[in-house]
């Protein structure tokens, strides 16, 4: 059992020393490899857990003035926000149409938000609109009148104040249904 | 040669118990300390943590999202995690079936290193814990553990490991 017995050309010290190969390269290879994968650290490196950013994606808006804000937290801290204080709804020709502030996301009521995973929900605080980050929901928001026909963009801040982060604009322009 | 093995061996036990204990201390930290991690119902239930891994997890995303909508699953999921770590990071501090438990311990770090890996918010946290964690114990299905270990006695008594038939299983 002891492997400082074995000799050279012993069948159980070449499997041993096989294995033990393999189990080198594996180890080796979980390091680098997930190095690369998630963070680019032989080509660009990057750290998606630094600073909240959001997903759009999905959103829709309607010419009757409700606007379904689909929104999902891609990237930053696990244990913390992030906060969604200001949606612009930016109409055809470039000007704000409307905005819901901080004071109004932070008191969106429950039946208002469709969250996708039953944990961490997206929910109102009275502050503003948290996002946990990995969740994605679909957020009911009301314009307070019809809307023309055109293409709508929504926009989200984040409470630092950003509309973007690691490339990813928090917006989605859609054309009214 | 043979002096220098056992020298080595003399050494392990300084990663062994460290690297048990972070597992140990990983289902003392639910079961103990924090019953409310394992409770669904509460705000500290730690089966909400694989939300914040499915946005960059590798390979496994599927899996998760599968997982977190399922509560009953993800529940029964947690409960065989935390017995995982807790069971065979006691054996690892205790030195019992190393090889067995350094092989368990590596799959369970390398296992959420693919979900959490790319999160951490100080340093590369969760990446830099699974790779030493995994390389660290897969030393163990390797070298076993020959000091200051249960194995140790073990293997005076069955030096050829666990016997089922004509097979021969080296858990220690």
């Amino acid at each position: 059992m002891e492997g400082g017995t074995y000799r050279s050309g012993d069948i159980k010290m070449n499997k041993f020393l096989a294995l033990l190969v393999i189990g080198l390269v594996i180890a080796t290879g979980f390091t680098m490899v997930t190095y690369q994968v998630f963070f680019g650290g032989f080509t660009d490196l990057h750290n998606l857990s630094k600073t909240p950013a959001y997903d759009l994606n999905g959103t829709r808006v309607f010419t009757n003035g409700t606007v379904l804000m689909q929104i999902s937290r891609v990237d930053g801290p696990d244990t913390y926000g992030g906060f969604i204080v200001l949606v612009q709804l930016i109409g055809p020709n470039g000007t704000i149409v409307y905005q819901w502030n901080a004071q109004q996301l932070g008191s969106i009521p429950a039946s208002n938000i469709h969250n996708q995973y039953p944990l961490h929900p997206v929910h109102a605080d009275g502050f503003a609109l948290v996002v946990p980050l990995g969740q994605n929901a679909s957020v009911v928001l009301n314009v307070p009148f019809a809307l023309k026909g055109g293409t709508y963009t929504v926009r989200a801040y984040d409470v630092d104040g950003q509309d973007s982060a690691y490339g990813i604009s928090f917006q989605a322009t859609v054309k009214a249904s | 040669m043979l002096k220098q093995v056992d020298q080595a061996q003399m050494a392990l036990p300084i990663m062994r118990i460290t690297l048990g204990w972070l597992y140990f201390s990983a289902m003392l930290r639910r079961v103990v300390n924090v019953p409310a991690k394992m409770i669904p119902s509460s705000s500290a239930y730690v089966g909400g943590k694989l939300i914040t891994f499915i946005p960059h997890a590798w390979l496994i995303g599927g899996i998760l999202q599968y997982t977190i909508l399922h509560p009953a699953l993800l529940f029964d999921f947690l409960v065989l995690w935390t017995v995982l770590e807790g069971l065979f990071g006691l054996f690892m501090m205790l030195g019992f079936m190393s090889r067995l438990s350094g092989l368990i311990i590596a799959l369970l770090a390398w296992g959420i290193g693919l979900g959490a890996g790319w999160i951490g918010t100080t340093c590369l946290d969760e990446w830099q814990i699974a790779a030493v964690e995994g390389a660290a114990a897969l030393v163990f299905v390797f070298a076993g553990s020959k000091w200051l270990s249960v194995d140790q006695l073990l293997v005076k008594k069955y030096p050829d490991g666990l016997r089922i038939g004509r097979w021969h299983i080296p858990l220690w």
